[in-house]
């Protein structure tokens, strides 16, 4: 029996030669059987492929324009081999010029490698319509891109090679651009049909492996659809220093100090005179530790309390002294009733060294008569309120201030790296249709 | 279930895989033949397939939605600004759809019953209506918009076929697509209309056997 179905043994050729009907230069049809027009790599003549019998569409006799990527020149790119077989150069009405190269595999169909101010992508057209999201929002797949370009028209300035459709000097689509963080979508539609493409940013190192593209200088402004180089070691140091915030603050708590604890309750005297109690031992057990006063006054009201704390070692009798004051106030007027202050008064003194001592708190009680003159009829030192002063004391071996620059140190680099990912952002927003005064992003 | 015939015209031996494909071209004479119940009748004579790099051939065979299929037929359509090439499948179950490619890409599409379509504009244009592309339609609950209407010419055939067709034979083709890959195709001509309905695929979803070899381009990594 027969072979049912004719399989060639032999590979099929992967080109076909013509020749120029204008110039009478070979020309290789690398995509024969898709490729509709051919712009001749001599002469530049538009040619028909589309019947047997090649026909000139537009004679042309240009000088051939040098390309970085010549045609018929492979590389592999994303792990597909590709061979250039088309060039095309637009602009916007002769503006802002960029690159196009036409890229084919017989197995893999088409791709288009684009070339915008020394920047690369590798484009991919869509066999699905993105979804709108928002007025300014598409989505494809699982990728939302946001509005950048609207409303450019983009014309074609020069061709050559094959092309899968009637390609003309002149030729003027309309365009528009969506974005994201390493990928932009384009759109391109003239009056018979509307195209989408995929357009994935290519490192010049993926450049350079491929087709041997010498990496250029930075670009600035950024590309609509480059990734912030700061975006992503700012997340990564946000959460690192974050966490090795979290470690020194629990490290502070846990291991850094004591909680606090009652040093002693004494009253207060009705006369407002200065009083003094000496409340202790406190035994400090570290080289050098910060010490924390607290004072509750929970009777006070429209007055005020100061305090004179005095640390005092008492072998060597060194004194640490610090001062506070509660006040507290409080009325009604027009708006109701008001008050201000608080009863509790916190104070520190750094760099305690290791010792036992005596704490003497000297304090005197005052009474506010009251904006108009008018005093209350029962002032709060009144014998009958029964005042008194709690005071209360913590100590700690990691100083607040430590922890802060601690905090400063980490935030530091985050804050050079977050001034740097705005600016970048900032300068890449700059060029689209669409900037806006809010550089917060997409983060 | 395959039917060998000598082939009226040049003898050589040709085969019917299916009873529902009754047409195919001779691989060696390029006559239309025909079957009936016992004899195979030449109608015409199709022109020879330009050459082209198309990575699919006569006798690949390949898998979706776990149903096996060989490629046995292929039409090339031409309009006014490009051709493309439909590749007919036969499926396990005797089944067969269209491998549509065009521009390097596929799509899988299957004839469906013309009295299937209900939606109003595809019904206006089976009846001989000009299509407006940017339309949007719906089949089966989903939105598809018509990409493109145009005349279509075959220029070329091979292998087994459900029509016989004849080079010069004209369209008018009418495509849609949809959001998530859906597409169809509606093709019109003074005798019939025909509906097709499916979704683009890549050639690696097809898990294809058997690609054509191209000289100097390297099989993909699923097809080796």
């Amino acid at each position: 029996m027969q072979p049912e179905a004719a399989i060639q043994p032999e590979p099929a050729p992967a080109a076909k030669a013509l020749t120029c009907p204008s110039c009478g230069g070979s020309v290789a049809l690398r995509a024969a059987g898709y490729t509709v027009h051919v712009a001749c790599q001599y002469c530049s003549s538009i040619l028909d492929v589309t019947d047997p019998q090649v026909k000139l569409v537009t004679t042309y006799s240009l000088h051939m324009a040098e390309l970085e990527i010549p045609l018929g020149t492979r590389g592999v790119l994303r792990g597909v081999e590709w061979e250039a077989i088309g060039y095309l150069q637009r602009s916007e009405n002769g503006m802002w010029a960029w690159e196009e190269y036409l890229l084919f595999n017989p197995y893999h169909g088409y791709r288009w490698l684009v070339k915008v101010r020394g920047g690369w992508s590798l484009g991919e057209t869509l066999t699905v319509t993105p979804d709108w999201l928002s007025y300014d929002q598409l989505g494809v797949g699982p990728e939302t891109y946001t509005h950048f370009f609207a409303d450019g028209e983009a014309q074609v300035d020069y061709v050559l090679g094959e092309f899968y459709w009637r390609v003309a000097v002149g030729e003027k689509v309309a365009t528009a651009d969506w974005v994201r963080p390493g990928a932009m979508l384009s759109r391109e539609q003239n009056a018979h049909e509307i195209s989408w493409t995929r357009n994935a940013l290519l490192s010049p190192a993926e450049m350079q492996k491929a087709f041997g593209i010498q990496p250029q200088a930075k670009i600035w402004p950024p590309l609509p659809h480059q990734p912030s180089p700061w975006g992503e070691w700012l997340k990564t140091g946000a959460m690192l220093g974050a966490l090795a915030f979290a470690f020194l603050l629990v490290f502070a708590i846990f291991f850094g100090g004591t909680s606090w604890t009652a040093a002693g309750n004494f009253p207060v005297a009705a006369d407002g005179r200065e009083q003094s109690v000496t409340l202790g031992p406190i035994v400090l057990p570290h080289r050098y530790q910060s010490v924390h006063l607290r004072a509750d006054v929970p009777q006070l009201e429209n007055g005020w309390l100061d305090l004179d704390y005095s640390l005092v070692e008492r072998t060597t009798q060194q004194v640490y002294e610090a001062y506070g004051a509660a006040e507290r106030y409080s009325g009604s007027d027009s708006d109701g009733p008001w008050s201000e202050g608080s009863r509790k008064a916190e104070v520190s003194i750094a760099s305690v060294p290791v010792g036992t001592y005596d704490l003497v708190v000297e304090y005197k009680a005052n009474r506010w008569s009251g904006v108009s003159g008018y005093a209350d009829a029962v002032s709060w030192m009144d014998p009958a309120n029964a005042p008194v002063v709690q005071v209360e004391v913590r100590r700690g071996a990691v100083y607040a201030s430590n922890l802060l620059i601690a905090l400063f140190l980490i935030a530091a680099p985050l804050l050079l790296a977050l001034i740097w990912h705005i600016a970048f952002e900032t300068a890449r927003k700059s060029e689209s249709d669409f900037a806006t005064s809010d550089e917060d992003d997409d983060e | 279930m395959s039917l060998h015939f000598p082939c009226p015209n040049c003898g050589a031996d040709v085969v019917f895989r299916s009873p529902a494909l009754p047409n195919r071209v001779c691989d060696y004479c390029r006559s239309m033949l025909v079957r009936s119940d016992s004899a195979v009748a030449k109608i015409g004579e199709v022109a020879a397939l330009p050459f082209d790099v198309s990575p699919i051939q006569i006798g690949m065979r390949g898998r979706i939605d776990d149903k096996g299929f060989e490629v046995i037929g292929r039409v090339r359509w031409a309009w006014t600004d490009g051709a493309w090439n439909e590749w007919l499948l036969l499926f396990e179950d005797g089944g067969n759809a269209w491998l549509g490619e065009a521009m390097g890409q596929f799509m899988l599409l299957w004839q469906q019953p013309i009295g299937k379509v209900r939606s109003r504009t595809m019904r206006e244009m089976i009846n001989g209506k000009q299509a407006i592309p940017g339309t949007e339609v719906q089949i089966d609950n989903r939105k598809l918009v018509i990409t493109d209407a145009r005349d279509v010419v075959c220029i070329a055939a091979e292998g087994e076929l459900p029509f016989t067709v004849s080079t010069g034979w004209t369209l008018y083709s009418v495509d849609l697509r949809g959001r998530g890959g859906e597409c169809a195709t509606l093709q019109r001509d003074d005798q019939e209309t025909t509906f097709y309905q499916g979704h683009y695929v890549t050639l690696a979803e097809l898990a294809p056997r058997g690609l054509r070899a191209i000289e100097g381009w390297a099989l993909p990594a699923y097809a080796a």
